[in-house]
């Protein structure tokens, strides 16, 4: 995996919810991979739609980016590029660094 | 599941403008409520179709923003309810729909959505959106309120139009029956239980012989501005006041099952009243007239009698012939009733002032009809 760490910016009016969102992202992760290990490709495909639609409203464009690929591997049946967004979502959130301003 | 925003973080401002965030993922509903916050609204959120509906049911937003991927009841059907209940139908529906759902949006704009916004979503974008429909929004309910406000006045100078010229229980009755089904009395005619009582002014025919035409109007005017009075007073409905004399019903058109008292308590009043006038005019020149009054009670038809382009709202049978009849034969001062009218309202008739004057036969009735006659 990259070695890179990423970094968001997120509105100062939002740092408060940031922990809570934060959060929901891991257990987000976490319910990912059990769907996965399930082929569960219709809760794959419903993750994926949700994470496209909250990531950038909040300033994450790399989680709307993963749910994107998550959606569409989950239509698709497509379990290696499944596997390989639910890795990068993982190493993204074990790295991500948050600026507000 | 997800984690909620704590409610504290999201307690809404005291404003005057109140949004409903609805979307079953916290972080979003969460997001979207801190967006609308920092532009001086309140906002509150729910995370499912049926919590909204409650709250929509129990304390309608001024704008609700409405996720349309919801599990259970989805954002349609929630608009859709909206938009069909006339309690809701004016509060703005915002639709979050994915940005290239085509399809979502046909289908929004089919449930009555106001307006949509694309995931993710923008803050300038929102905020424009918002102020846009909160514009509209104010415009329409000031519109509204205008209109209502016309339309209240409006029914209120042809309700006190109308009861210039017709009893004020009719012309309830007359506008009530025409917001309920476009037409008044539409029911037929119908055979009812009435009291009827005439009152008349005795002598005064001959007396408009040797008075000015516009003293007996104003004689007439105030004669006949007592007896209404007295009739308002008791719930009687006047079906016509023709020449000196007044038609006034009771039990008609609304169920009274003190009817009789009533018209005893019509009749004792308008004897009352019209003695205070009747001693100004003779105090002013003297006026030999007196009020007679009849009381009958019995069936009657009750109905629109006329053409359709004249039209008289009346009671029309025995108990009104027979009142007639017996005001005729009434001297100034005197209350003729019928026997069942008497035996209704005995133990209300002072005895001494009341006395039986047999069965009398009444011009056009085949037989005899017991008459009492009561003297104040």
């Amino acid at each position: 995996m990259e070695e890179q760490s990423y970094l968001v910016t997120v509105a100062k009016d939002l740092e408060d919810l940031i922990p809570v969102f934060m959060s929901n992202r891991k257990k987000e992760l976490d319910t990912l991979r059990v769907a996965f290990a399930a082929a569960d490709f219709d809760q794959l495909r419903q993750l994926g739609h949700r994470m496209r639609g909250v990531g950038n409203s909040y300033g994450f464009a790399q989680v709307s980016e993963i749910g994107k690929h998550v959606e569409d591997g989950a239509r698709s049946g497509d379990r290696s590029l499944l596997e390989s967004a639910i890795a990068q979502y993982s190493d993204f959130l074990s790295k991500v660094q948050i600026s507000y301003e | 599941m997800s984690e909620v925003v704590p409610a504290e973080r999201l307690q809404p401002v005291q404003a005057s403008f109140r949004v409903l965030v609805v979307d079953d993922d916290p972080d979003m509903a969460a997001f979207l409520a801190r967006l609308l916050e920092s532009e001086g609204m309140a906002a509150e959120t729910v995370y499912s179709g049926d919590a909204a509906m409650v709250y929509v049911m129990a304390t309608p937003p001024d704008l609700v923003l409405l996720d349309v991927m919801m599990p259970g009841t989805d954002g349609f059907e929630i608009c859709e309810r909206m938009k069909s209940d006339p309690a809701t139908a004016m509060v703005p529906v915002v639709l979050v729909t994915a940005l290239e759902d085509r399809q979502s949006r046909v289908r929004g704009i089919r449930a009555g959505a106001d307006d949509f916004l694309s995931k993710p979503v923008h803050r300038e974008e929102l905020v424009a959106r918002v102020k846009t429909l909160r514009r509209l929004h104010a415009t329409r309910r000031e519109l509204e309120a205008r209109r209502l406000s016309a339309e209240v006045q409006r029914k209120e100078a042809l309700r006190r139009t109308f009861s210039r010229y017709i009893s004020p229980r009719i012309a309830e009755r007359i506008m009530s029956d025409m917001e309920d089904e476009g037409a008044p009395f539409r029911q037929g005619a119908q055979r009812v239980s009435v009291v009827a009582l005439f009152a008349d002014l005795r002598g005064f025919t001959r007396l408009t012989e040797s008075t000015r035409v516009d003293e007996v109007v104003d004689l007439l005017n105030e004669h006949f501005s007592v007896i209404t009075e007295a009739a308002y007073r008791h719930d009687g409905t006047i079906f016509s006041m023709a020449g000196d004399s007044l038609l006034v019903g009771f039990n008609v058109p609304f169920p009274q099952p003190d009817a009789t008292a009533r018209a005893w308590g019509t009749a004792r009043d308008m004897l009352s009243s019209f003695s205070r006038v009747h001693a100004r005019w003779t105090a002013s020149g003297g006026v030999p007239t007196g009020l007679g009054i009849g009381i009958a009670t019995g069936e009657a038809i009750l109905g629109n009698v006329g053409s359709p382009h004249y039209m008289s709202y009346t009671i029309i049978g025995d108990a009104v012939n027979i009142a007639s009849r017996l005001v005729q034969g009434a001297r100034p001062g005197e209350i003729l009733v019928t026997g069942p009218v008497y035996e209704s309202i005995r133990n209300m008739v002072p005895a001494r002032t009341a006395k039986f004057q047999g069965d009398v036969s009444l011009r056009g009735k085949s037989g005899t009809t017991s008459v009492w006659a009561i003297t104040l």
